[in-house]
């Protein structure tokens, strides 16, 4: 049989190729990072997702960031030398920007050299976010705040050609490295935006030399480089030869003193290289995690129970491996929200009725592994307006006397028993764990005798669903954009409507006032007091069913060391590091 | 009338082989089993309990509970018995409705050729042109989700190859004498086609559908995959689509009881198809 | 009427169902498809960036302009640029086209090949216990779920055992190897149950035929008449078989790459379908039936070129 034997000959080939191919590990540091999601893309004023922002932030900078080791979250400078000078009627912002930065080496500039930042590029990237042509996802951060910058979108929306020579009043650069920022009216939460990818630097050359395939040719000042960004399953970034001498901060908050100590004043970026895959589905991810492919990995929530024992340490067999378990609430809130556009769900004892019929701990049990702070209201723990002792009367546990009430609730409302309330469609996204959320949902209001369907969605059906008024009920979460209760207030404010950001409609004239007046507040117990006024008000009325605040739950390798977890993680990937040695030695262990 | 004469010798020797042939009696009364069970699932007989939480979650098979409990402590067992409903309703519907739509268009196609022809054959290669996931995907965005899109969505997805099979078989059949003579004694078009060919190619109808059952059942997985499947009740594509998060920490019991359900359930239609074809199919009854 | 004027009816016929197959596809997207500006600007979008975003996309042009787009887009291939990753679409399928073929011609080949061996062999042995054994076998392998199969496979084979990559992809020869062995296997098991009983099918109909008697009444051995006259006559079904599943294989495999971060055609499509980019789905779309109808006219003419028993008409 010649056949046989041309077959078996052919399976050695293959299989001796496949030998050939394995990787030797390095002596290099590298970082092997994870996504979750398709990357959109590297042009800044487009990365609106966490996914695109973080790829963004690794080639590009910003003015400020968050400080890496500081808690709460406290804003430092980045491209600029120093925290702004304001002035004393909050209005004029004035940065010095760090002399000597370079963009990275491209064919853009002339003899391919990269050239140095000026106060110019941020005048004109912050003009390419405003531009009506680009429609930049992150218009929503400077819209009407910089002053006379709406006026020029408005005039260069009609007009065939943007015209970016224009000097516009609300961002002016004064010299080569000053640069001035004036406001409307006094926004505290302004100088967030400045630590946003949005906002970072891009050199008009290039963006000109690339056209409309600058989204593929990232050309930044930081600490990494990547030569073209291609679709594909893995990126891969090289440490930038020319970054500034940038160094780990020696200053920390108290938990963080020993990375401090032990970095302090080393220059970063701290590894040769970052390779980040691209894996959708959970599965692959967990098994490739578990294998050392990858440094660290948020738990999926199946995993989670195979992972970490109930007294939350780390599962024995994962713990001898050399993995180590990093727990840290996260900014966010998920909630159920009701159309209060809708006569039925106006009737705020039939939304009362049914938060206390959904009890929250046994979801949290569920979906949450238990570990998820169960939300009184919206704003989460970690800033200012959270209130630690604060309890929300409407807030369910599954207990009989809270039935009981909800029962009562439902027949003020006009519904005993739920008798004469239709069906009502309780939409969420696809996922998997969305559904059984769902499905949980309708277990909880079928105990005071209310029914709903579970409809699933993509996330822009989703979408279009709430911005045309096609939802009753939707579940939904919101992740911080900065550190700050205006950004989770802004929910329910009544001018937010759809497509804005307040997707359940509320709209109470005294909480828009009070609104209004909190948000061109500096940080002051005044404020936080308007905050928690708020906030107890939402509480009350319940636009929504309140959630829960989520926990982000990380497990890392022996080998990644400073690794922290941040709800603001872009750009932070230059403070990692990676023990070569120590890899080698774990590897054989996995 | 010789051609009825003919045909039911041909169903009693087809049906005296199935007797024969132990393996596809087998799979006949798997199948039937299947669709009592469906029945009573729909009756509320069984698996009424499924939404119950009857022990902790993921509790590994036990004696009490042979195929495990799941996230929520339900029972598995009564989760694939629930999905059984969903399975068997998807399959019937779904080749019902492509079975309906493409001997129609096969029939009218074959029998009266010409423009007709033409404008059918025209259709349906327009029609497979497009791939098949884009087009379910497409009518789950038309008709919003639930169960009637999956019916639809894959029933106007499968009737093509019926559709041409009948085109075929009627064009054989139009000119025979048996169609001529019934002509002849003032037999209409329809009268012909319906009462006099159509009986005479009930057998492809009758492969197809035990082939195109199968395949419903399977593509119901891959639209729960998408997020497009069944909402609110259990179906075998949800479990299995469940299993994706389970799988790693070691629940494996969920994609198993699916999955074996499913097994057994397609591979007895997949035989009885090919006994029916091997019995009803005069080509190859040289055998 | 001579076969070149055969051929050409038969490509003339191609304008008509491309004509055909934009229709659909237009009324599906631009008919009953949501609002674009709604997908594009996310979480803060305002309603003067909704309007400015229509008018961008050309979605107030009229009607029948919007479809002779879609009918250009078949011809040109130019598709515009991605509502979710603002990409150029032709350079995405450009992209996508190498893994994908790296995966699903190996793949296709393999199982082919594999399908063919195993009818001869089946059809060599009919009615005996090992023909059925082998059919029900592979009639097995065919009823279990391709999801069922990647779970599991991915969680047993590659990382319990480790003899496969987990997932993921490296481009060039004979680096993306390792990767697409687990898929590439997955795929055959999935795919040798249908060819199996195609095959055998085709080949148990030669065997039938009357030449085949003859043969045999003429003394020649079973194995001479199954390789000489069955296995060369099945051959035009065979191959207009193959080829009429060619086009089938540019979309890959939606499941397998995704689960595998194979970063191909059916990942794009597969994003497409989950983030609603209907200009990719669409081009997907459009692809792939472009694709088909140049393939049907290809197995056609071959058929008619090799079958002389097929009527021209």
């Amino acid at each position: 049989m010649n056949k046989l034997s041309l077959l078996s000959v052919l399976i050695v080939a293959v299989l001796s190729m496949v030998s050939c191919t394995k990787k030797e590990i390095s002596s290099e540091k590298v970082l092997n990072l994870v996504v979750g999601s398709e990357v959109k893309g590297m042009d800044p004023i487009y990365s609106n997702d966490r996914y695109s922002s973080n790829e963004t932030a690794r080639v590009y900078e910003s003015l400020l960031e968050y400080h890496y080791l500081r808690r709460p979250y406290q804003l430092s400078p980045n491209l600029a030398e120093a925290m702004p000078e304001v002035s004393n009627n909050g209005l004029t912002y004035t940065f010095k920007i760090r002399k000597g930065v370079k963009f990275h080496d491209d064919k853009a500039f002339p003899g391919g050299k990269g050239r140095e930042l000026v106060a110019e590029d941020f005048v004109y990237s912050i003009k390419r976010l405003a531009d009506p042509k680009l429609q930049g996802l992150g218009w929503w951060t400077i819209d009407g705040k910089l002053k006379g910058l709406n006026e020029w979108r408005e005039k260069n929306t009609a007009s065939e050609t943007v015209n970016y020579d224009e000097v516009v009043e609300g961002v002016k650069a004064l010299d080569s490295h000053t640069l001035q920022f004036t406001l409307v009216k006094p926004f505290p939460q302004f100088l967030y935006s400045l630590a946003m990818t949005f906002t970072s630097a891009t050199a008009k050359e290039v963006v000109e030399f690339y056209g409309k395939e600058f989204l593929n040719h990232p050309v930044g000042t930081g600490p990494f480089i990547l030569p073209e960004f291609k679709q594909s399953n893995r990126i891969e970034y090289v440490k930038n030869p020319n970054y500034r001498e940038k160094t780990f901060p020696c200053d920390a908050t108290e938990e963080f003193e020993k990375i401090a100590k032990e970095y302090c004043g080393k220059k970063l970026p701290l590894v040769e290289k970052v390779i980040v895959s691209i894996i959708k589905e959970d599965q692959p991810r967990w098994l490739n995690f578990q294998k050392g492919n990858l440094d660290f990995i948020g738990i999926p929530k199946d995993n989670f129970d195979a992972a970490v024992t109930p007294s939350n340490e780390l599962a024995s067999d994962l713990s001898t491996k050399g993995i180590d378990l990093l727990i840290q609430p996260s900014l966010d809130v998920t909630y159920t929200a009701f159309n209060l556009d809708l006569e039925l769900l106006k009737n705020k004892k039939l939304r009362q009725a049914l938060s206390l019929s959904y009890d929250v701990n046994t979801s949290n049990k569920l979906f949450y592994n238990n570990r998820a702070l169960p939300a009184q209201s919206l704003v989460p723990p970690g800033i200012a307006g959270y209130e630690k002792d604060f309890k929300n009367s409407y807030r369910g546990h599954g207990k009989e006397d809270e039935i009981e009430r909800a029962k009562k609730l439902l027949a003020e409302a006009g519904y005993p028993e739920g008798k004469g309330l239709k069906e009502l469609t309780y939409d969420c996204p696809s996922s998997t764990v969305s559904r059984q959320i769902g499905e949980y949902t309708k277990q909880q209001f079928a105990k005071i005798g209310v029914k709903i369907k579970v409809v699933q969605n993509t996330w822009p059906e989703l979408q279009k669903k709430i911005d045309t008024r096609q939802v009753e009920i939707w579940s939904i979460a919101w992740g911080a954009d900065y550190p700050d209760a205006e950004n989770f207030l802004q929910l329910l404010y009544g001018p937010n409507k759809v497509p804005g950001a307040n997707g359940s409609g509320y709209n109470n004239p005294e909480f828009n006032r009070l609104y209004e007046s909190a948000s061109t507040m500096q940080d002051t117990p005044e404020r936080t007091a308007l905050y928690e006024k708020m906030t107890r008000m939402a509480a009350e009325e319940m636009p929504w069913i309140f959630g829960v605040h989520r926990q982000n739950y990380v497990l890392k390798h022996s080998w990644l060391k400073n690794y922290i977890i941040t709800d603001f993680e872009a750009g932070t990937e230059q403070y990692l590091d990676v023990d070569v040695e120590a890899k080698k030695v774990a590897l054989e262990k996995l | 009338m010789s051609s009825n004469v003919q045909s039911k010798s041909l169903w009693r020797h087809a049906f005296e082989q199935l007797c024969k042939d132990k393996l596809a009696l087998t799979s006949l009364i798997i199948v039937a089993v299947y669709a009592v069970v469906a029945i009573l699932v729909a009756c509320g007989v069984l698996a009424s309990d499924w939404e119950k939480s009857v022990g902790p979650s993921y509790n590994p098979p036990s004696l009490e509970h042979p195929f495990g409990l799941d996230i929520f402590g339900m029972s598995v067992w009564a989760k694939t018995l629930k999905g059984t409903e969903v399975a068997m309703s998807v399959g019937l519907v779904t080749s019902l409705i492509s079975i309906t739509i493409g001997v129609t268009l096969g029939a009218l196609a074959g029998y009266f050729g010409g423009k007709i022809d033409e404008g059918i054959v025209w259709f349906y290669t327009t029609f497979t042109s497009i791939p098949y996931i884009m087009l379910v995907v497409a009518i789950a965005f038309i008709l919003g989700k639930g169960l009637m899109t999956v019916y639809l969505a894959l029933g106007l997805t499968s009737w093509v190859s019926l559709c041409r099979l009948i085109r075929g078989e009627v064009m054989r059949h139009k000119d025979r004498e048996y169609v001529q003579a019934a002509g002849a004694i003032g037999g209409g078009d329809m009268r012909k086609l319906f009462i006099h060919i159509l009986p005479n190619v009930l057998h492809i109808v009758i492969i197809n559908f035990s082939l195109s059952f199968q395949t419903a059942i399977k593509s119901e997985v891959i639209l729960s995959y998408l997020g497009l499947g069944v909402q609110g009740r259990p179906s075998w594509g949800i479990m299995i689509d469940d299993a994706k998060l389970e799988l790693a920490r070691g629940v494996w019991w969920q994609l198993a009881a699916a999955t074996l359900a499913m097994l057994i359930v397609v591979l007895a239609f997949n035989i009885l198809g090919d006994a029916l074809r091997d019995a009803l199919d005069p080509k190859l009854k040289g055998k | 009427m001579n076969i070149y004027a055969y051929i050409f009816r038969r490509l003339l016929y191609v304008i008509p169902v491309i004509l055909g197959v934009c229709a659909i596809i237009f009324l599906i997207f631009n008919v009953v498809a949501p609002d674009p500006a709604l997908i594009i600007l996310g979480k803060h979008a305002t309603a003067e960036q909704v309007v400015e975003i229509r008018q961008q996309l050309g979605l107030n042009k009229p009607m029948l302009s919007q479809y002779f787009d879609i009918v250009r887009s078949a011809f040109t291939f130019d598709f515009g640029r991605s509502w979710s990753t603002k990409q150029e679409i032709s350079e995405m399928i450009k992209a996508g086209a190498v893994p994908s073929a790296t995966l699903s011609f190996p793949a296709f080949f393999i199982s082919t090949i594999l399908g063919i061996s195993i009818s001869l062999l089946v059809a060599f042995y009919r009615g005996s216990m090992f023909d059925k054994v082998t059919v029900v076998g592979c009639v097995t392998l065919m009823s279990v779920s391709s999801l069922a199969y990647i779970l599991f496979g991915q969680w047993f084979f590659a990382y319990k055992l480790g003899w496969f990559e987990i997932s993921g992809y490296d481009y060039g020869f004979p680096y993306f190897i390792p990767y697409i062995l687990l898929p590439a296997i997955i795929w055959v098991m999935l795919s040798v149950g249908p060819d199996v009983r195609f095959y055998r099918t085709i080949m148990l109909d030669e065997i039938y035929q009357d030449y085949i008697r003859t043969a045999r009444a003429k003394g020649l051995s079973e194995r001479v008449i199954l390789f000489k006259h069955v296995l060369k006559n099945a051959m035009i079904p065979i191959i207009t078989y193959v080829v009429i599943q060619i086009p089938f294989l540019i979309l890959g495999a939606l499941l397998l790459e995704s689960f595998f971060s194979i970063p191909g055609l059916g990942s794009i499509t597969l994003n497409a379908i989950n983030s609603s980019d209907f200009p990719v789905i669409r081009a997907m779309t459009v692809l792939s039936a472009v694709a088909y109808i140049i393939f049907s006219v290809i197995t056609d003419v071959l058929y008619t070129l090799v079958d002389p028993r097929v009527r021209l008409s």
